[in-house]
This record gives C-alpha cells, sequence and structure tokens, in this order.
C-alpha cells in the first residue's frame, strides 16, 4: 500500500518537477500572427521591430510544428533552430554531451527524442526518416543523434533540426516563422512591454509565462486527479486493513495480553511492547513500500503507472524519471500511516489490559 | 498466609445473577497443600482466580501475609502476581512460537535481576520442574507433559510463595499426573502455599496434602 502511494507520488512528483523545468526555459512572451481565430505564420520581419522596443532583450523567431503519421495516428514535433545560434549550441550540448555543428549542418541532419527513436527503431528507420512536406516532395533527413529518456517529458517526441530545413518540412515560407519569442530583463516592465506589443500589431497573440505555468498547472492537476484516485483507493484498502488489525487484536493477542498480565506485566508494559511490536513493523513496510516504490518507478520506470499519467499512445511516455523527492510528502505519508497503524492496534490493546486476566483465561 | 474473609463473587446483570462464591471463608497457612475438590462450575476456578489478583470479587476480603489483595491497585497487583504467586493452568497458557527458555524470560524480563541471577532461576525452576533438558526447543514441538512442566518451570521462575493450581491433571495422562505429584511433593518441602483445584481423585489419598476441601455450587461444604 505505501509501495502504491510512495510510486504514484515519486511519478507525480518527477512530472511536476519535468513541467517546472520546463517552465523555466520558457520565454517571457511568445507573439504568434492572428487573424480570424486563427493563428498564421508570423513576418520574421517583426523580430527588428520587437529588439527596438525599450526593455527587450531577445527576440528570436521560432520555426515549429507537428509531422502527422497517418499509418500510425503518431504526431512528431519539429523544431526549428539556427545551429549557429550559441545559446542553441549550448543547450544542445548539455543534451547530447557534445555536437559538431559542421558536421550536423554537412547534410540533412535531424536530433530525435526518445520517444521517436524507438517509435523510428520499431520501423526499421535506423539511419533516416523520409517526410513529405506539403509540396508534395520528399525530404530525406538523417539521425545525427538521439536525446537521452532522462531528458524529459517534453523532448520526447520532440526532433529538433535546421530552422531552414524545418521550415521547408513543415511548408513555412521564407521570411516567416511560426512565432516570436521575446525575453524581457525588467519583470516589472512585462505589461508595459505587452501593451507596446499590441500596439504596435492589433492582430497578435501574447502568449505569457503566466498563461503557460497556468496550462501545465491544469494539465498537472487533471494527472492529479489520476493521484487522488489511486489515492483513495489505496486509503480505503488501508482502512480495511486497519479494521481488520483493529479486529485481530481481540481474536489473536487477546490470550497473549492476559498471559502477560498474568505474569504480572502492568498494563504500561504491554502498551509499550506492543507499540514496540508493531512501530517496528509499520515502519519496516514504510521503508520496504518506499524501496519498491523507488526501484518500480526510478529503475524500472514506473511500467503502467506510467501509462496511466502520461497516456498511452503518446510518444511522450517514452520517457525516464528524473528522480524527485519531496521529504514532506514521504513524511506525510509515513504519519498517515504509521500513526493510524498504532493507533488500531494500541487502542483494542488497552481495552484488552483494562479487562480482567480471568475473562481471557477461560 | 492467606486468609479469605465473607468471599463472594456474582456475575451477570441484576435480573441475571450467578452466584459463583457465595460466602467463602478459608484460612491457608505458609507450607500448606490444599486440594480445593467439586464437579466443574463449583467455582474452584474463580476461587483461585480471585486469589491470584487476576479477578476482582465482587465482596469480601483475601489477605495475603496481612495485605488485602483485593484492594490492590493495578500496580500492586502487577507486582504481587509477577512475585508472589505462580500460576499452573489446565490449557497450556504458553507462547507457542517460543522456546521453554523465552517463555520463563516473558515471567522474568520485568524483573531487575541480573543475568547470573536469572541463568540460577532458570536452571533452579527447570530442575525442580523437570524440563531443563529441553530449553531451546519450541513450545510447539512438546508433548503435553512437557508443556505442563514448563508452564511449573515458569510459575516456580519468579521463586513465589504461592502456587495456585488450576486443574493441573486434566490434560495428562497417568504417567505425567504421577509425575505432577512429585513436583507438588518438592514444592511441600520448599515450604511453599500450593492451592490445587480439581476433580482428580489422585490428589486425595496423598499423604504430604494437609486438607482436602470440598466445593459445591460456589460454598465450601
Amino acid at each position: 500500500m505505501v509501495a502504491i502511494l510512495s510510486a504514484t507520488l515519486f511519478v507525480s512528483s518527477s512530472i511536476q518537477k519535468d513541467l517546472l523545468n520546463t517552465l523555466e526555459d520558457q520565454p517571457d512572451f511568445t507573439v504568434q500572427r492572428y487573424k480570424a481565430g486563427k493563428v498564421l505564420n508570423t513576418p520574421s520581419a517583426w523580430i527588428d521591430e520587437f529588439l527596438e522596443i525599450k526593455g527587450v532583450t531577445n527576440a528570436q523567431g521560432r520555426v515549429y510544428g507537428t509531422h502527422y503519421y497517418d499509418t500510425l495516428e503518431t504526431y512528431f514535433m519539429i523544431v526549428g533552430v539556427d545551429m549557429y545560434e550559441t545559446q542553441i549550441v549550448d543547450s544542445l550540448e548539455n543534451l547530447l554531451g557534445s555536437i559538431d555543428i559542421d558536421k550536423f549542418q554537412s547534410r540533412k541532419n535531424m536530433i530525435i527524442g526518445a520517444g521517436v527513436k524507438k517509435f523510428l527503431d520499431e520501423y526499421q528507420y535506423y539511419d533516416y526518416y523520409i517526410f513529405r512536406p506539403p509540396d508534395r516532395s520528399q525530404e530525406k533527413v538523417y539521425i545525427y543523434d538521439s536525446l537521452s529518456s532522462e531528458s524529459g517529458i517534453m523532448s520526447s517526441d520532440m526532433i529538433i533540426m535546421d530552422i531552414d530545413q524545418a521550415r521547408k518540412i513543415l511548408g513555412v515560407e521564407d521570411g516567416y516563422v511560426t512565432d516570436i519569442i521575446l525575453e524581457v530583463k525588467n519583470q516589472d516592465e512585462l505589461q508595459l512591454i505587452k501593451e507596446k506589443l499590441i500596439v504596435s500589431h492589433f492582430n497578435v497573440r501574447i502568449i505569457q509565462k503566466s498563461d503557460i505555468e497556468s496550462y501545465y498547472t491544469n494539465l498537472f492537476n487533471y494527472k492529479s486527479g489520476v493521484f487522488l484516485a489511486l489515492f483513495l483507493t489505496t486509503l480505503l484498502t488501508f482502512l480495511i486493513i486497519l479494521y481488520q488489525r483493529y479486529s485481530m487484536v481481540w481474536y489473536v493477542d487477546s490470550k497473549e495480553i492476559a498471559l502477560l498480565r498474568m505474569l504480572g506485566w502492568r498494563i504500561k508494559n504491554i502498551i509499550w511492547l506492543k507499540l514496540g511490536e508493531n512501530f517496528v513493523v509499520a515502519f519496516s513496510s514504510y521503508m520496504l513500500g518506499v524501496i519498491f516504490a523507488y526501484i518500480y518507478v526510478f529503475v524500472f520506470n514506473a511500467p503502467l503507472l506510467k501509462n496511466i499519467f502520461l497516456g498511452y499512445k503518446n510518444l511522450s511516455n517514452e520517457v525516464t524519471f528524473a528522480f524527485s523527492l519531496d521529504l514532506s510528502i514521504l513524511g506525510l505519508i509515513f504519519l498517515a500511516f504509521v500513526v493510524p497503524f498504532l493507533l488500531a492496534v494500541i487502542i483494542p490493546v488497552y481495552r484488552v489490559a483494562i479487562t480482567e486476566p480471568s475473562e481471557v483465561m477461560r | 498466609m492467606i486468609k479469605i474473609k465473607a468471599l463472594n463473587k456474582q456475575f451477570g446483570s441484576k435480573d441475571d445473577t450467578f452466584h459463583a462464591l457465595k460466602n467463602i471463608n478459608l484460612e491457608i497457612k505458609a507450607g500448606e497443600v490444599v486440594v480445593i475438590n467439586g464437579i466443574s462450575g463449583s467455582g474452584k476456578s474463580t476461587l483461585l482466580s480471585i486469589m491470584g489478583a487476576i479477578m476482582k470479587p465482587t465482596s469480601g476480603v483475601v489477605e495475603v501475609d496481612g495485605n488485602n489483595i483485593v484492594s490492590f491497585s493495578d500496580f500492586h497487583a502487577s507486582n504481587y502476581r509477577q512475585n508472589r504467586v505462580g500460576f499452573i493452568t489446565q490449557s497450556f497458557h504458553l507462547f507457542d512460537a517460543f522456546s521453554v527458555k523465552e517463555n520463563l524470560f516473558a515471567a522474568l524480563c520485568l524483573s531487575d535481576l541480573s543475568t547470573k541471577e536469572i541463568q540460577i532461576r532458570v536452571q533452579n525452576a527447570t530442575q525442580i520442574a523437570n524440563i531443563s533438558h529441553k530449553l531451546d526447543r519450541v513450545v510447539s514441538t512438546l508433548s503435553g507433559g512437557e508443556k505442563q512442566r514448563t508452564i511449573i518451570a515458569r510459575a516456580l521462575i519468579n521463586e513465589p510463595q504461592i502456587i495456585l493450581c488450576d486443574e493441573p491433571t486434566a490434560n495428562l495422562d497417568r504417567e505425567n499426573s504421577l509425575k505432577f505429584v512429585e513436583i507438588v511433593k518438592k514444592l511441600k518441602e520448599m515450604n511453599k502455599i500450593v492451592v490445587i483445584a480439581t476433580h482428580d481423585p489422585i490428589f486425595n489419598e496423598l499423604d504430604f496434602v494437609d486438607r482436602v476441601v470440598s466445593m459445591k455450587d460456589g460454598e465450601l461444604e
């Protein structure tokens, strides 16, 4: 029971940590061109305009989109990056260990997430994959390297390639990007800069970091519902176990308690004995549960439970959970498990102990 | 010395009362072996339970060496049970999963005795009860007679002055019953008070038994 609770906790905590890490890397603003309720590609020329707004420290165009593999109803997330941008190279080096940009650019190459790699390996695309852009041409792109499954949930279904290559595969015209991201140094100026962006282009949709934060929170809350359902089921099971333990004291332990009383043990001696005995049982179960949960989640990567949280037909579930431990919640489980367990034993023990031993010895 | 005066015990509610003991008066001197005879339900076990402070009477007094054990608090009653009295029960009330030695320790572990003193007591008690050769055997693997001798050793381990035996031979064959009689004889030689509640006629003709009293319907005859 502790193992199920702890495993759920480890998974949810790891996902939450991963999402929060992703959030940290998000830009302050994401600007998209918006018309008649639809998001359109954004002109690259806007980048220079935005850089002229006081307080904006960085503005970059992004090209990304999903590539749909209809046979298996699977989406890949294609992300186009400027391979000569220092920040991008640093991030890729962090993820891959090292990257030779010249070698990468020497032909059409891509870096794929762990989920994409597993999928492509299954269909024997070991070296390359042929994309079919909207202009009906064929784009054969070689697999340069793959990201490890530890690199995070969000990167699992990701394909990283040169921005021009991505533009071609996704059908984004030259001079356009999918959106523009902006960074602002002084967080107090966020509202002012947002207003300036709206004034400069009325047909824009501006997404702030806080919007993404609420999106992730909502997403995580939905997943937390699963956690809650599991938690309640486990709690119910625990209550049944407690009741069983409570009844067991009457039927199994009462003779033993009466015998000890007959031998001269005082009520407090018996309570301490039972408290010690059951604390060892409860604490060992707790520790074993946590260790099993640790092995299940971080060694075996939480089979089944992972699918409950991340979905079955989703490349994102090809992830390895990064160790994340919230001691306060583990402490709470300890208190929620050990204290009721001990009470479920001590109360009937006390009631038996104050009964005349002769009653039980008959 | 044990003095029982006007002892009564009632069970049940006001409307449905059962008088287990009715005005019992009895005096047992140090070193006496007393056999209480009577059929099942005559009140023998109830009387022994009250003498052992594991049951409170409805009224009356049980004085042991001048102290009324009926009015003892839990603390004093526990001390009395630990140091002054040893129980030999009809059923084999033992910790079956433990060894003979561990069962003896259960009666000793609250005392302040040193390891050496404990060893001496274990040796003495098991020798009297003739179970010293099975100290490390788990109780569940012992025969009925051996279990009974373990109970006797446990009753003697704290060197009490009073030994209360409730139907001690009820679950024993003739041979083991005779062995028990020999042990009682040794206890008599050690100047202990032995009270045996039984309906086994084996105790009626023993020369070392000081008194045989009969009980019927909660009264001494």
